[in-house]
């Protein structure tokens, strides 16, 4: 990734980027977005993102590191954006337009599912692929 | 000092225009003093939903290139004595035409004489949008029951927080309360929760619409009209009255739901 893509594409959604022209930040760091990411806003960051809010449809996140999302997430999520097998997207409800960790993709079902889990879910890369599991706080689900 | 509130939607045809047309149309029969902007120039049609095409003389951008004072271009509506006023919008120019500290000046003006002015805006977030929004203190976001209009609509309320213009609220329109019970078409909850801002009204699909908008008398004027109840609840909504949803016909389900929401909302 180059540092151009670490700034928003689009300036006027409020959800703004502050890190163009700065060194790449360390994966390790973590931003945190205070409200709900609407259809359009996207957010690049080379660490972790973390939303207290929902991610509606049409919203993207691109992370090198992990994401983790306290409400709905429906729009898309790229996890270890940078190529990074071992980073995860956990979210109260996960139930993503789009979801991608490192150079892997799943996409939703095109039929719509009977019901949804309703409990929180974490996506990782298990063997290759990536696997959706039940969030057990305090596991060590983190391979 | 009035209010000033834009009536937007991202998406096109979802009815903006008429919803501008009913609820100014409303808010004057409750003897509000209103005004209605319409900001979507070179595709005007707020004058011909009021009945009023016949009478423009001056438009929108006369008024901000300086060609007449601001009282020649406000056409009155007769059936409302002094209350009701139209700006048009101008048919030749384009969105560019104006800019948004003329939108912002012009607003601050209107807000003085009138309790209620209510700006038009065009389809789309270009700057037909920005100009539209820039003197606006609320917004009423308006959707259809489709997913490509509730996504428009998400992004607009995005585009409205951004610019400062919070708790914007909704309008859903052409709900068919049958094909919602069939699950054909996506339910208020649906909406409410992608959304998650709060409802104002919700307005039955209704052929009444069509005839009155080709008569240029709003449904709100007509007593029989679905839509037109609809139009004169949301009106006294905003004069701040608390007025429950309309029921819609359908089961208790649904209208239970839709009681609950609007208590939950307010
Ligand atoms: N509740 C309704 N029932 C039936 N028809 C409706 C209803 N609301 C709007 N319509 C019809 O939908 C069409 C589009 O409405 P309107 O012009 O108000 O939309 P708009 O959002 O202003 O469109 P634009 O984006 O082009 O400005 C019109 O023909 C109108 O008569
Ligand atoms: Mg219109």
């Amino acid at each position: 990734m180059t540092d151009k893509t670490f700034a928003s594409e689009r300036e006027e959604d409020g959800i703004q980027q502050k890190e163009q022209g700065r060194p790449p930040v360390d994966e390790m760091q973590t931003i945190l977005i205070k409200k709900t990411m609407r259809s359009g806003q996207i957010i690049r960051y080379p660490g972790n993102v973390v939303v207290m809010g929902d991610v509606n449809p049409g919203a993207e996140i691109i992370a090198g590191g992990n994401i983790v999302v306290m409400g709905f997430l429906r729009g898309v999520a790229h996890a270890g954006a940078a190529g990074t097998d071992d980073k995860i997207v956990t979210a109260f409800r996960l139930r993503p337009t789009q979801l991608r960790i490192a150079n892997h993709i799943t996409r939703a079902p095109d039929e719509q599912p009977e019901a949804y889990p309703e409990y929180p879910e974490l996506a990782r890369i298990k063997n290759g692929v990536v696997v959706i599991d039940r969030y057990v706080p305090g596991d060590k689900q983190k391979a | 000092m009035g209010e000033v509130i834009v009536v937007t939607s991202g998406k096109g045809g979802v009815g903006k225009t008429t919803t501008t047309a009913n609820i100014g149309t409303g808010l004057a029969s409750l003897g509000k003093k209103v005004v209605l902007v319409d900001t979507d120039i070179g595709l005007r049609n707020l004058d011909v939903v009021m009945g009023l095409e016949n009478r423009i003389v001056y438009d929108l951008i006369d008024v901000s290139d300086g060609n007449c004072r601001l009282k020649q271009a406000l056409i009155k509506d007769k059936r409302f004595d002094d209350r009701l006023f139209l700006l048009p919008a101008a048919q030749t120019k384009d969105k560019n035409a104006i800019s948004e500290q003329q939108m912002k000046d012009l607003c601050a003006t209107l807000k003085e004489e009138f309790d209620y002015t209510i700006i038009d805006c065009p389809a789309g977030i270009e700057q037909g949008f920005k100009n539209a929004i820039a003197g606006a203190e609320k917004a009423l976001v308006i959707t259809t029951p489709e997913v490509s209009a509730v996504r428009d609509a998400d992004r607009i309320i995005g585009l409205l927080e951004a610019a400062e213009l919070p708790d914007p609220r909704l309008i859903i329109n052409r709900l068919r309360p049958a094909m919602v019970k069939q699950g054909d078409m996506m339910d208020i909850d649906d909406m409410i929760d992608i959304l998650a801002v709060s409802l104002l009204g919700v307005v039955p699909e209704d052929e009444k619409i069509v005839v009155s908008t080709n008569r240029g008398e709003p449904a709100v004027l007509d007593e029989m009209s679905l839509a037109g109840e609809a139009y004169r609840n949301i009106s006294r909504r905003l004069t701040g009255e608390e007025v429950p949803l309309m029921n819609l016909d359908v089961n208790d389900g649904l209208m239970g739901r839709l009681r609950k929401l609007f208590g939950f909302s307010k």
